[in-house]
């Protein structure tokens, strides 16, 4: 899952697309206006909707289109990480990185570069239990204690 | 709730629809639920395309719509257009990029396909959960205030004033013109400076539009842009501008004398006085802190009597009483010491912040000798030498009323030294050839040095100017590395420089004078006006414009902008533009009749949500969120706020609503991408 | 009237108590057909009822067992209204910690590991066992912790830890009256904590964040807000209606009252926002801020982890 900003990097996707570069298709990117609007709730429902990465693109630092956004989003990224790795997720797995719309080539690498490192890690295959361990969702009378 | 979305998928020509499976796409995306069609054309961007669409949406009146096609930075504007022209709200609009991001970089058919249909599916749900966001509009005050009347900001007035629009020039000194009223003459053409400015200073001082303020200073300032409300403190001067004529009998009147600092303390004033003549407005001002009446001192009529300045009848009618002399040799009674302090509220749209520059002070670096060795000048207290309303009357001498025999200039002290400045201010150079040539026109016999750097003279002209003063002769350069460092010390009558050169040899000259030429920095009032306006400032201390290149003039705060020194270092030729650029930042924003459009999908916080936990309030860069201390919530400005989304992100009670970005619309999209 | 308790801690059922009078009016005006701490009833009594037959249930305590499980579903199928009763129900409360552990981990330290503990022949508890008489059974012990409405409809949510009387009598007074709100409703104000906490107005307007102490680290001043003090408080991203019992004690809220309707993920949020705030924009500065915080997970997710959206540790 890619989390890109209006601004830079995801003018740096459609730059490497007007530039023809191919690069791995398992990537679904969400445009959003900055990546200050991106927090912790955004990662965690990508991880629990199936994404086995998830990438956060940006301005790079001073060059936000709205100043400072992408300093939130720094912020709240190294914190997220922190409290990812106690739930067993690898650090890997959530990235943050920044990517100017002119960089197409970046923009390129850094997809590869994740795709790569999540095939390493393998699926995140996490197992959010609709109910606990092994009950059948159904009532059943003779399981009475 | 079912939406009835239509759905169009445009093929580009082949560009889309050689890279992906299109017939496979289009089929997939007529199954989803609550898509009524799927319709397709090779070029929607074009004519004909946007005629099929608009004709289409009006004969379909779909609730939604969906475009899949090129990147909705190369044309979601476009689409929004046409679907507001045919009646559908713009925002109850996805587009999915199915070129860029799909088609042009994914080599393998299937995969791109499955891409695709992964992206027009979270669309069409995403879609579903857009709302008919309306563009607001406010009224706006089209006048401006300008702060600072050097010639950035007297560009700006004049601009402004010449459209119609009134200008509140506000000033903190008695005197308009900024520092190039100092200057005798001017690079690279040695203008004359005062002849050059006298034109637009007239102006200023009499156009109708400008209502121009000296010894002022903006207190206060309130609202946003097209809506700014400013308190500007008006010192009392003590003399009427409607009734002076200018005469000067006054200042010939007063006993006081003290140092002027005009002329950086080289010459002496009154306590009632212009700081030079020719100062402009030519009213004079009374310094309270040495005018003897206000500090209530009464001893002056006899000092003033024995020293003959007044006659015995003067004396015996004064001499129970505070000293009035300069309002008895007044003929106009434009004296009037009940003068006080006021306070003037003035309404505008925009505002210009033009304060200028001063000079890094050399003192910090000791080796120099500045304030130690007394012929030791910075740039600005020569200036002032070389003016003929300065304090030599425009002679080139020594304190001692010497003429220099030798006059060294030393070139960047404190600049491109990472210790003090780092930046190099761009006409230091510039005007220490125009000191050469001055020198020269006084004294052709005088020799000069320049110890210098590096020699910076960009633009149309300066290159030739430091030609042909090289070639005047009689002026030896030494090149030395930085930090530019040198040693300078009194020995007897002369003054001693030592100093290395860039090959490493020591350098020993003699001089009578020197001349440092110091950093340009931010004028001291920056950080407290940053502070009062919210304006930021760069590292170097400079206010911070908006972006390097594509907005010199622009703050972080709309509707407020910078100019001149204010914003960096830079000559008179780059103050004005900048000044004329900040105007046309105001004409071109704030149009009389014509109102502001806002930011549709903009932040909204629901006051009944809303805990008064003040986590955003300090995230908003345009500093569009603001604490309501009656009702206890925070408050979004929607005049300001540009949707950016860090304060909805930040919100842990999730009360702020980035609309257009919601978390609902945005959880659903993720969803339903990874499915 | 109906009142269960699963993994709790007793602390909701003594606040039925805790309504003191006030418990005569709901005595009066109900019949307590099953409240196994107070009163005799057996299982076979509920199951003997008619579906429906108890209007409302309050159920407390997380489900990690299969008992639990089993009674909750019981209770589900005779109960028109069934109320996640206290912090755990309602979010997994304290006990859902126990997600970012497993089954495994927890028997091997209480039956094998502990300091204390002296087991030899490393005997562990199991699910059957035959004896003489036959074969007995104990409930099965899960792996993860449930929020009741992870395990069975769930008509409404009183929550805190525990539930404070007022809010209870609310409640109490709601249903009998027949006076609801939308199925699904949380019975608390919908704004956070700091709405109502006397120490918001000592609160600067742009607050950062320069490090994070523990509560045992600073002497609390009982007057000026925590995060003001560099301590970790909840109140911005936690629910009122508490009366702010921590907060008046000199302790920061832990965010027993979970989030508020429109947040999904309390920890996730309030993470947001406290990161947001962070007095630096560079990694060293932000690292600097963050390892002064001992446990995120666990502070963030205090009451709410089975609630959360990734519910449990990989």
């Amino acid at each position: 899952m890619g989390f890109l900003c209006n601004w830079c990097s995801y003018g740096g996707a459609d730059a490497a697309g007007s530039q023809r570069k191919i690069y791995a298709p398992n990537v679904r990117v969400i445009r959003v206006m900055c990546t200050g609007r991106v927090e912790p709730e955004f990662v965690l429902k990508a991880f629990q909707s199936g994404a086995d990465g998830v990438l956060i693109l940006g301005c790079h630092p001073g060059d936000c289109h709205y100043k400072e956004g992408n300093y939130k989003a720094l912020r709240r990224y190294y914190l997220l990480k922190k409290v990812l790795s106690q739930f067993g997720i690898e650090e890997e797995r959530l990235r943050l990185d920044w990517v100017s719309a002119t960089e197409a080539d970046k923009f390129v690498d850094t997809i590869n570069d994740m795709v790569a490192t999540i095939k390493a890690l393998g699926p995140l295959a996490l197992s959010i239990p609709a109910l606990a361990k092994g009950v059948s969702a159904d009532f059943q009378e003779d399981t009475l204690v | 709730m079912k939406s009835k979305v239509g759905v169009y998928i445009c093929s580009c020509g082949t560009n889309i629809s050689d890279n992906l499976d299109f017939d496979e796409l289009v089929s997939f995306t007529s199954s989803l639920e609550d898509v009524a069609y799927a319709k397709v054309h090779s070029l929607f961007c074009s004519e004909d395309g946007k005629n099929f669409l608009a004709d289409d949406i009006i004969k379909e009146s779909p609730d939604r719509v969906v475009i899949a096609a090129c990147s909705p930075k190369e044309h979601e504007k476009t689409f929004r257009d046409v679907l507001q022209k045919a009646g559908v709200n713009p925002y109850l609009f996805q587009m999915v990029n199915i070129r860029e991001q799909v088609a042009w970089v994914t080599d393998d058919k299937a995969a791109a396909t499955e891409k695709a249909k992964a992206y027009i599916r979270a669309a069409v749900r995403r879609v579903s959960l857009n709302e008919p966001l309306e563009k607001k509009e406010i009224a706006c005050n089209t006048d401006a205030v300008v702060i600072g009347a050097g010639p950035a900001g007297m560009e700006s007035a004049l601009l402004l004033a010449k459209a119609g629009r009134k200008v509140y020039l506000v000033e903190k000194n008695s005197f308009i013109g900024g520092r190039p009223a100092r200057y005798e003459d001017v690079f690279p053409k040695m203008e004359c400076a005062s002849c050059m400015l006298e034109p637009g200073m007239d102006e200023v001082l009499h156009n109708e539009h400008i209502e121009l303020f000296t010894c002022s200073e903006v207190r206060d300032i309130t609202g946003f842009l097209g809506n700014f409300s400013v308190n500007i403190k008006k010192k009392a001067t003590y003399v009427d501008k409607e009734k002076c004529i200018g005469c000067g009998t006054c200042y010939d009147a007063c006993p006081v004398k003290v140092k002027n600092e005009f002329d950086y303390n080289l010459s002496e004033r009154k306590a009632i006085y212009v700081p030079y003549t020719g100062a402009l407005p030519n009213v004079p001002v009374i310094d309270e802190k040495n005018c003897l009446r206000m500090k209530g001192e009464d001893v002056i009529c006899k000092e003033a009597f024995d020293l003959g300045l007044i006659t015995q009848e003067e004396y015996e009618k004064n001499k129970t009483r505070e000293c009035s002399l300069c309002k008895q040799a007044c003929m106009f009674d434009a004296i009037n010491y009940d003068d006080k302090e006021e306070i003037v509220l003035k309404d505008a749209g925009g505002i210009i912040v033009a304060t200028g520059f001063e000079l890094f002070d050399p003192a910090v670096l000791f080796q120099f000798g500045y304030g130690k060795i007394p012929e030791v000048y910075t740039s600005l207290e020569f200036e002032r030498i070389l003016s003929q309303t300065g304090p030599t009357a425009g002679k080139l001498l020594m304190k001692d009323s010497r003429e220099p025999e030798s006059v060294a200039i030393v070139h960047c002290v404190g600049s491109r030294d990472n210790n003090h400045h780092e930046y190099c201010s761009g006409v230091c150079c510039l005007y220490a050839l125009k000191f050469a040539r001055l020198i020269k026109k006084h004294l052709p016999s005088t020799s000069i040095y320049h110890i210098y750097a590096d020699w910076c003279v960009p633009g149309k002209d300066n290159q030739a100017f430091l030609d042909s003063v090289k070639a005047e002769g009689n002026i030896r350069f030494i090149h030395t590395s930085l930090p530019m460092r040198a040693d300078i010390m009194q020995e007897d009558a002369n003054i001693n420089i030592l100093c290395t050169d860039v090959s490493g040899k020591k350098q020993e000259i003699f001089a009578d004078m020197v001349i440092l030429c110091p950093a340009m920095v931010p004028s001291k009032d920056t950080p407290a006006l940053s502070n009062l306006l919210g304006i930021t400032k760069s590292t170097d201390g400079f206010f911070a414009e908006g972006h390097t290149k594509l907005a010199p003039v622009s703050s972080n705060i709309e509707g407020i902008y910078i100019a001149g020194c204010a914003q960096g270092p830079k000559d008179i030729q780059g103050s004005v533009a900048q000044g004329a650029a900040a105007a046309g930042q105001v004409l071109s924003t704030l149009v009389p009749g014509r109102k502001l459009e806002l930011e549709a999908a903009s932040a909204e916080i629901d006051e009944n949500s809303c805990s008064g936990c003040m986590t955003c309030i300090g995230l908003c860069p345009y500093k569009a969120i603001t604490f309501d201390k009656e009702k206890k919530v925070s408050v979004i400005n929607a005049a300001l706020c540009k949707g950016c989304g860090t304060c909805v992100a930040a919100c842990p009670s999730g009360s702020i609503k980035g609309k257009h970005f919601t978390d609902q619309q945005i959880f659903a999209e993720i969803e339903e991408v990874l499915k | 009237m109906a009142f269960y308790w699963c993994a709790s801690c007793g602390g909701c059922e003594e606040a039925v108590v805790d309504l003191a009078e006030d418990i005569l009016k709901v005595v009066a005006a109900v019949e307590f057909v099953f409240w196994p701490v107070a009163m005799d009833f057996k299982v076979k009594d509920v199951e003997a009822l008619q579906d429906g037959d108890i209007a409302v249930s309050f159920i407390n305590g997380a489900i990690r067992t299969g008992e639990q499980e089993h009674m909750a579903k019981l209770l589900r199928k005779k109960s028109g209204l069934v109320v996640a009763f206290g912090a755990c129900a309602h979010l997994g409360g304290t006990p859902g910690l126990a997600n970012f552990i497993n089954r495994k981990t927890i028997f091997d330290w209480v039956y094998l590991n502990a300091p204390s503990v002296y087991n030899p022949d490393g005997i562990l508890p199991q699910q059957k066992t035959m004896v003489e008489e036959g074969e007995l059974t104990l409930p099965e012990f899960y792996d993860t912790v449930c929020t009741l409405d992870q395990v069975i409809d769930v008509d409404y949510y009183l929550p805190g830890c525990a539930p404070p009387p007022d809010l209870i009598m609310k409640a109490v007074e709601a249903i009998l009256s027949g006076n609801l709100p939308e199925k699904g409703t949380v019975l608390a104000p919908d704004r956070a904590l700091c709405d109502s906490c006397k120490r918001r107005d000592t609160k600067p307007e742009k607050a950062v964040i320069k490090e994070i102490k523990r509560v045992h680290e600073v002497l609390l001043d009982p007057v000026k807000c925590f995060l003001d003090q560099s301590v970790i408080c909840l109140g911005p991203a936690t629910r009122d209606g508490c009366g702010e019992r921590c907060i008046n004690a000199n302790m920061p809220c832990r965010g027993c009252f979970g989030p508020t309707s429109r947040v999904v993920d309390q920890g996730a949020k309030f993470l947001s926002g406290l990161a947001s705030i962070i007095d630096a924009n560079d990694e060293q500065g932000i690292k600097k801020v963050i390892d002064s915080i001992a446990d995120p997970a666990g502070i963030f997710y205090y009451y709410a982890l089975p609630a959360s959206m990734l519910r449990r540790k990989r």
